[in-house]
């Protein structure tokens, strides 16, 4: 190992707090998950800790420790889709000093946004959840009278809900036409 | 050089095996027998020597009281756990309670916590090693299931220290098999690893491009095993030998022995010969004196049928370690079996059926997670590769979320499973009462919200910090996971930047003081069958 890279990690390490996941990476801000993963191949080549576990250096095997948990910190946050978004517009904004590690709050707020978007899409309670999904599996695969039948069940549950009433119209359309008057 | 030889072992619930680096490759090592795995099965003798392996085995029914086996059941659980409360029911060996809800392990006069037997089937290894090696051999990788906890991790470590060890990482059964596989073939793959064991079931989902062996996602379950397997062939002679003779097999320890021999025997011929003949000679006696033989007959069918909803259930592990890893069985290129149940026809049928594919042939189940221990062994051992860089590295996972409990009995989730590992964590406590000079939290793992259902690390207490108003010192506690998953807590005062000193309270593991000791009494101990060191 040479002295340019001891010089390399000590710099690094103390500059881990100013510089945001994609510099840590040494990627760009608009890198795809494919890129994100290759860089994180190619980091874990260099700064792995195991590589560096005969250095009798205790504080340069620390330094490399630090760096590589921020590796692993910025891998966790950037090739997860929902957490890229926001830390990217996150990092780009105004509050960017104070945004450069992914935080509680981050997490929680991506986390929120998740459950929120389910609960747009899927319905609000787990039973119209249950029976709404039921009935676009059935619509799917063109069983529209079980996909009406567990649309009115969803419906029982969450009867203001309007995208289970639109399924429902659409369900009725396309169920095969019964006629029940006795001829 | 012989400090510089460091060992692979494959610590399993039923059967150990050891491994070096030698020539590029892994060797597993055999004993003076050729044997190649060794029981995990501890014996302590009458003259005051221990048996361990596959001799010690033959004691379970002649030297039941006094014999330990599937110790890896109970190593870092808790005395209430259902795990133990089970074992009790089962094992001819006495298990007793012992401090802070620990489990002990009664011998006689002796009492042993769990590790401290693991450490005998250690030293055990280690005397194989150094037999095979003629050098001496103080260091080692010691491999646990990816789905263990820190509580058992932890315990697992301190079995090594215990058997005079010095342990250089404790690496998850799957990764260590997947760097088996992949090792030195330059490939870039998606890859399942289905590690189906004595008595836990691990599977992992690894990209590998060419020397960097990422775990993406890691699913497990504790509680399911071949011994499983055993039990539901228990069960059926056992119902059926009520039902014949009205004796219940299951109430005598020494009959249930011998039965669970019967069923681990037909297991395995059921497997091989899609038949077994099970009979057993006296295995009983009636009230009046007769003696009973067991007899029976088990085909494939049935044996299928007795175990089918614990093979599918297997999948439901799977099914849930690719949906973390966002992906579906399609996606995966190649298929590796861990564990010896993998020989059985049904697992293996079941297997190519769910990924739609055949899985890897000529990789040996029983010995690949050793064979990767020694690789990972070697190269935390080579010293040119800070300058040239290593043959693999391993980029792991922690399985199940770390969380911190709250107010209500809940636990609130600080580090997600499936984060890749070593990582850390910091999150702001504050004071809940004027003048506090403490702050208490509790660590656990799991993937409740409850905090009762989720498995109990330890009590943090952190003083020596700033005295003030409540709400007014702010202590930043760090969580950090290790690479060999285990977590480490600490605690700043947010303002002085000083450092609070910690104290972990109701932990049911061994303090240093219990280890040493241990590790003294462990040195002490003449292992049958090995020439006195």
């Amino acid at each position: 190992m040479d002295e340019s890279f001891r010089i390399e990690v000590e710099r690094l390490s103390g500059a881990l707090d100013q510089l945001d996941y994609f510099a840590v990476l040494k990627i760009e801000a608009g890198a795809i998950p494919a890129e994100i993963r290759a860089a994180y191949h190619r980091e874990s080549r260099i700064y792995h800790p195991d590589r560096y576990a005969t250095v009798d250096d205790e504080t340069f095997r620390g330094q490399v420790a630090r760096i590589y948990r921020r590796i692993n910190e910025a891998y966790t946050v950037l090739r997860d889709d929902a957490r890229r978004r926001k830390y990217s517009a996150d990092v780009a904004g105004p509050d960017r000093p104070r945004k450069l590690r992914f935080s509680e709050e981050d997490e929680a707020e991506v986390k929120g946004a998740a459950k929120r978007r389910t609960v747009e899409q899927m319905g609000q309670t787990p039973n119209g959840r249950r029976f709404f999904s039921a009935a676009l599996a059935d619509a799917q695969a063109g069983r529209w009278e079980a996909a009406e039948r567990n649309l009115r069940m969803a419906l029982t549950y969450e009867p203001g809900n309007e995208r289970f009433k639109e399924q429902l119209a659409l369900a009725e359309k396309n169920r095969p036409k019964q006629d029940f008057r006795i001829k | 050089m012989s400090d510089d030889i460091a060992v692979g072992i494959d610590l399993g619930t039923s059967y150990s095996a050891v491994a070096t680096f030698i020539d590029g490759k892994p060797e597993v090592l055999t004993n003076e027998w050729g044997e190649r795995t060794h029981a995990s099965v501890v014996s302590f003798l009458e003259d005051g020597t221990v048996l361990v392996g596959n001799s010690a085995k033959r004691n379970i029914i002649t030297n039941a009281e006094n014999t330990v086996y599937s110790a890896k059941r109970l190593i870092g659980r808790f005395f209430f756990s259902d795990e133990v409360k089970k074992a009790q029911a089962v094992m001819p060996y006495r298990i007793v309670e012992g401090p802070n809800n620990a489990v002990r392990v009664q011998v006689g006069e002796r009492v042993l916590a769990i590790p401290e037997v693991s450490a005998l089937v250690l030293k055990e290894m280690k005397a194989i090693a150094e037999t095979a090696l003629g050098h001496e051999v103080r260091k080692a990788v010691v491999t646990c299931p990816a789905y263990f906890n820190d509580n058992q991790r932890q315990a697992t470590k301190d079995a090594g220290r215990i058997a005079g060890l010095e342990i250089l990482r404790i690496i998850n059964e799957p990764t260590a098999a997947a760097l088996a596989y992949g090792f030195g073939k330059d490939i870039s793959q998606r890859i399942c690893v289905y590690d189906l064991g004595g008595g836990t079931f691990d599977v992992s989902i690894l990209e590998i491009g060419r020397d960097v062996f990422e775990v993406i996602a890691t699913a497990g379950d504790t509680y399911l095993g071949g011994d499983d397997f055993d039990d539901r062939i228990m069960a059926w002679l056992a119902d059926d030998f009520q039902a014949k003779h009205g004796v219940d097999l299951r109430q005598n320890k020494f009959c249930l022995q011998m039965l669970k021999e019967a069923g681990e025997k037909a297991k395995i011929d059921v497997g091989r010969d899609g038949q077994a003949v099970i009979k057993v000679e006296g295995i009983c006696q009636t009230p009046e004196g007769q003696v009973l033989d067991l007899e029976q007959a088990l085909g494939a069918d049935q044996f299928n049928r007795m175990v089918m909803d614990l093979v599918q259930r297997t999948f439901k592990v799977c099914d849930e370690a690719l949906q973390s890893a966002r992906m579906t069985a399609s996606d995966i290129d190649a298929v590796i079996l861990v564990g010896a149940p993998t020989r059985l026809p049904i697992v293996r049928q079941s297997v190519r059926h769910y990924f739609q594919k055949d899985p890897m042939a000529g990789i040996n189940p029983d010995e690949v997670v050793a064979q990767g221990a020694a690789i990972q062994a070697s190269a935390l051992q080579n010293r040119s590769a800070a300058a040239g860089g290593q043959t693999s590295y391993l980029l792991d996972v922690t399985p199940l979320t770390l969380r911190v409990g709250t107010a209500g009995g809940w636990a609130e989730p600080i580090i997600d499973k499936n984060t890749p590992i070593p990582i850390e964590k910091s999150k702001t406590f504050t004071t809940s009462r004027d003048g506090q000079d403490r702050v208490r939290i509790r660590v656990y793992q799991g993937e409740s919200k409850k905090a009762e259902e989720c498995e109990f690390l330890g009590e943090f207490e952190f003083s020596g910090f700033r005295v003030g108003y409540r709400g007014e010192v702010l202590i930043q506690v760090t969580f950090e996971i290790d690479s060999n998953g285990i977590v480490n807590v600490s605690a700043t005062d947010n303002e002085t930047g000083q450092k609070a000193s910690t104290t972990i309270n109701l932990s049911s593991g061994l303090t240093e003081a219990d280890i040493k000791s241990a590790s003294d009494k462990n040195a002490e101990v003449v292992l049958a069958g090995h020439p006195a060191s």
